[in-house]
């Protein structure tokens, strides 16, 4: 699959080569004894705070657990006001962009910043896509008939008490998650920025696109959890 | 992908090691089968109910879904975000994580399921709510009700029959509120519909058929045979002007 966007041989112009952000220009942090060590320093901290957010929905997958189990037909009933049609190609557009995602941390491995700005841009376009789909025809459709959290819940013809239960949970689940989704965008949408204006990014300086990609896959994969979970139920 | 493991490591970034793009684009593939699987489930879970007539226990549903979502998100930690390349470290603080997780649901399971060992009355007396404070408890002091959300007297009743009877009042009759329920969501007859509107209003086509297991006899002509139009669609053109005050829910939802 070999095309002209592969191989990067062309040298950057001497503006971007000799600024001090072009990536190899950049030096790693003093108090380390190596690149690497900074690298892996630095991914163990992402990790532990990836941790952290995982935790953070455990607590949204808890409650839902619990009220799940005592309310069983409330959560039937909620689950068919959803369509799963519109959530499965929202996980379809995640995954893609996961692998994009994905793709870019390889491409700036390799030097090959086209593919890399392409594969972020790709992202970005899926992030966009994710939210505006949950946006337009979820929450709108739902809210203008009354299907909200909380107190906010005027919907007339829910059939189980127990209803608002499950549609606040759905919102607070979905709206973290499309909160997570617009703060890996623009993590995404900086290394973008930083790549296009100074080639930030390279083999021996790509650690920015490691751990915003990590995050990436985080949000990816509460989605891959939260799909079955409230689409998926009978 | 068993012939490109040879490229899994096709350089070295400064000893980081490079995931091929072949691998990559065959966990999505790998990712997208799961999904549509994940989707089959469900709908053959639908499909079993309906067509054999059984209820299938509750849990089947969860483990099915669980499991294969376990199996894409393994997916997706060991290759898209490296850790089947990575050191140790990151899986161990990954795991550990979930270690905690399984103690947080867990331990509240056991919290909730255990709440009749000291005092029996406190078992399964988590009401909606859960607060111990309702909508309608009065205040005990006006600067702890800070709550954004709004607040209204519900006198006794759950929001969600709240809302039911608020609506009912809107539409005037409680033949208005049924007819603007049941045009867009004539599958079933509603919880709530004690006087049977649903059959009223002419939505309950249910027809006994014969099938191989019984038979039904029936007499006289088949309905509509020498009408010019469906005498359920004219039963119901007569109910169907739309006064109720709820907008209606268009096509995206069930």
């Amino acid at each position: 699959m070999q095309t002209t966007l592969d191989a990067d041989t062309t040298p950057a112009p001497a503006h971007i080569a000799n600024h001090p952000t072009h990536w190899r220009n950049r030096p790693f942090a003093a108090h380390f004894r190596t690149r690497d060590d900074d690298f892996d320093a630095s991914k163990f901290g992402m990790w532990l705070f990836l941790t952290t957010e995982v935790l953070l929905f455990a607590g949204i997958f808890c409650a839902y657990a619990v009220f799940r189990m005592m309310y069983p037909e409330a959560w039937s009933n909620g689950s068919h006001h959803l369509n799963w049609i519109i959530g499965a190609i929202n996980t379809v557009i995640l995954l893609i962009s996961s692998w994009t995602a994905a793709s870019a941390v390889r491409c700036a491995q390799l030097n090959k910043q086209k593919w890399l700005k392409i594969n972020l841009v790709i992202t970005i376009i899926c992030a966009l896509l994710f939210v505006g789909i949950k946006f337009w025809f979820e929450y709108r459709v739902k809210l203008t008939v009354g299907k909200a959290p909380g107190t906010f819940f005027s919907y007339a013809f829910a059939e189980n008490p127990y209803e608002v239960l499950w549609w606040s949970l759905y919102y607070m689940g979905t709206g973290l998650h499309a909160l997570h989704v617009v703060i890996g965008a623009s993590l995404l949408g900086w290394v973008l920025y930083r790549s296009w204006k100074y080639q930030a990014y390279g083999p021996t300086e790509y650690l920015m696109v490691e751990n915003s990609a990590l995050y990436w896959h985080i949000v990816d994969l509460i989605w891959i959890f939260l799909f079955p979970l409230l689409y998926l139920i009978h | 992908m068993t012939n490109h493991d040879t490229t899994t490591h096709e350089e070295h970034a400064h000893g980081h090691p490079v995931v091929s793009w072949q691998v990559q684009l065959g966990v999505l593939l790998v990712l997208l089968f799961f999904t549509f699987t994940t989707v089959l489930f469900y709908n053959a879970e639908s499909w079993v109910e309906s067509a054999f007539e059984i209820h299938l226990p509750w849990w089947v549903n969860v483990v099915g879904a669980m499991s294969i979502a376990t199996v894409k998100a393994l997916l997706v930690c060991m290759f898209f975000m490296g850790l089947r390349y990575d050191k140790a470290l990151n899986s161990f603080a990954l795991l550990f994580c979930l270690f905690c997780v399984g103690l947080f649901l867990g331990i509240t399971m056991i919290d909730l399921d255990t709440r009749d060992r000291v005092y029996e009355w406190k078992k399964d007396s988590v009401a909606v709510g859960g607060t111990g404070s309702g909508l309608d408890t009065p205040s005990i002091d006006a600067r702890f009700d800070s709550s954004p959300a709004p607040s209204f007297n519900t006198a006794g009743l759950s929001i969600v029959d709240f809302r039911r009877q608020q609506g009912l009042e809107d539409a005037g009759s409680e033949l208005a509120f049924w007819t603007a329920h049941y045009h867009h969501h004539a599958e079933h007859q509603h919880a709530a519909d004690v006087n049977n509107f649903f059959a009223q209003l002419g939505y309950d086509h249910h027809v006994d058929l014969p099938d191989a297991n019984h038979a039904v006899p029936r007499t006289g002509l088949t309905a509509g045979l020498f009408s010019a139009v469906d005498p359920s669609e004219a039963h119901n053109s007569h109910a169907a002007e739309d006064a109720a005050h709820q907008p209606a829910e268009n096509n995206a939802g069930h």
